[in-house]
């Protein structure tokens, strides 16, 4: 197995031949299909210089925002959410269907940083609920036009819907943590991971739904509500509630309560949101 | 089921604007919820409701100047395009 500290593999020193080869200005890598005037015009010392010039601008545009983009997207952070692997996301997508089995869902650590999704099937990652997201558009524009209903701005609507929902999960979500005073390590990507889980299930629901009519999406729906209010439940109790709790030693106390309250409360949305972003989609 | 992002936009300045209108001399130390009313001890987590009355009082004070400048945005915004 790799070094778990390496999220993905190592395949620089490929590119980096094959740019070197490139990088070197007036250098004769255009296409055999270059005419004679434009070898000519590659050949004439200034155009050289220009391009040396412009090539070691864009060198350096490159340097400046490579340096900054850190400031305003976590890109290194983000990486950590899309390490994952096929094995990864087939069990994890067997765990939102079916998460009564699972015994332990605590997340890995290694010497203080979790360990990436590759490794832990309980860690949150970003890759499976950016595909649901996209599948549920797509799947909600193919429900839409077995109806008739099609015309491709409904496309954009029902995405920046989903979207809109989303960020008022989280902004809801975000608020009532702080108002609760927790001391979690749970982060607004983590959180928006775990909210992009349900459109699993609403992908799920709505293919049933069109494949056999309103019962079968009733049937599928209420299965995929359950399951993710489960999985949410085991996953947000380990995150909210204080170490003691977690362990299945009943709550004790206010304010574990109010945390208990919290965590119902965020799963039982689950179900509601999952059944009022689809069910006009499928008559 | 028109929801959008804009909508969420505009329901979010709607709100921070109404907690920012909230006065402290007239309103809110005649329900007990001034800033001075709400000290608890030391030492002990804040409940619910000072936890509250701190998030009021710093929307009042930090998001002063700029809801003056994105509520003159979506006037002109809105009345230009409706």
């Amino acid at each position: 197995m790799a070094d778990p500290h390496q999220l993905f593999d190592d395949t620089s020193s490929a590119q980096n031949r094959g740019y070197g080869a490139q990088r070197a200005p007036g250098s004769l890598g255009y296409p055999a299909a270059s005419t004679l005037p434009q070898a000519a015009f590659l050949a004439d010392p200034m155009s050289n210089m220009a391009m040396a010039y412009g090539s070691s601008l864009a060198a350096q545009g490159k340097e400046l925002v490579d340096k900054n983009i850190d400031r305003f997207i976590p890109v290194t952070k983000l990486k950590y959410y899309f390490a994952v692997d096929t094995l990864y996301v087939g069990k994890k997508l067997g765990l939102l269907f079916f998460p009564y089995l699972h015994q332990d869902w605590e997340v890995q650590y290694q010497q203080d940083t979790p360990v990436a999704p590759r490794f832990d099937v309980n860690a949150p990652d970003l890759y499976i609920p950016a595909m649901a997201f996209i599948t549920y558009v797509l799947v909600a524009g193919l429900a839409l036009g077995t109806q008739d209903r099609f015309s491709p701005d409904l496309l954009g609507l029902q995405a920046s819907s989903a979207l809109a929902w989303l960020t008022l999960e989280v902004l809801a979500i975000l608020l009532s943590l702080y108002l609760v005073t927790v001391n979690t390590d749970l982060t607004t990507i983590d959180l928006v991971a775990f909210l992009g889980y349900k459109y699993v299930g609403m992908i799920g629901g709505i293919l049933m739904g069109l494949l056999f009519g309103k019962i079968g999406y009733y049937v599928v729906l209420g299965w995929c509500c359950v399951s993710i209010f489960v999985f949410m439940i085991r996953t947000l109790r380990l995150k909210i509630l204080a170490e003691a709790a977690a362990e299945g030693v009943p709550v004790r106390g206010a304010r574990n309560q109010l945390r208990m309250y919290l965590t119902m409360a965020v799963a039982a949305t689950q179900p509601l949101l999952m059944y009022w972003l689809t069910f006009h989609l499928v008559r | 089921m028109a929801f959008t992002l804009y909508s969420l936009l505009q329901a979010a300045l709607l709100c921070v604007n109404a907690i920012a209108v909230l006065h402290e001399e007239r309103f809110l130390k005649n329900i007990g919820w001034g800033t001075d009313q709400g000290i608890g001890g030391f030492g002990e987590e804040p409940g619910i409701k000072s936890q509250l009355m701190n998030l009021i009082r710093s929307v009042r004070t930090v998001m002063r100047v700029p809801l003056i400048i994105v509520n003159s945005i979506a006037i002109v915004l809105l009345l230009l395009f409706g």
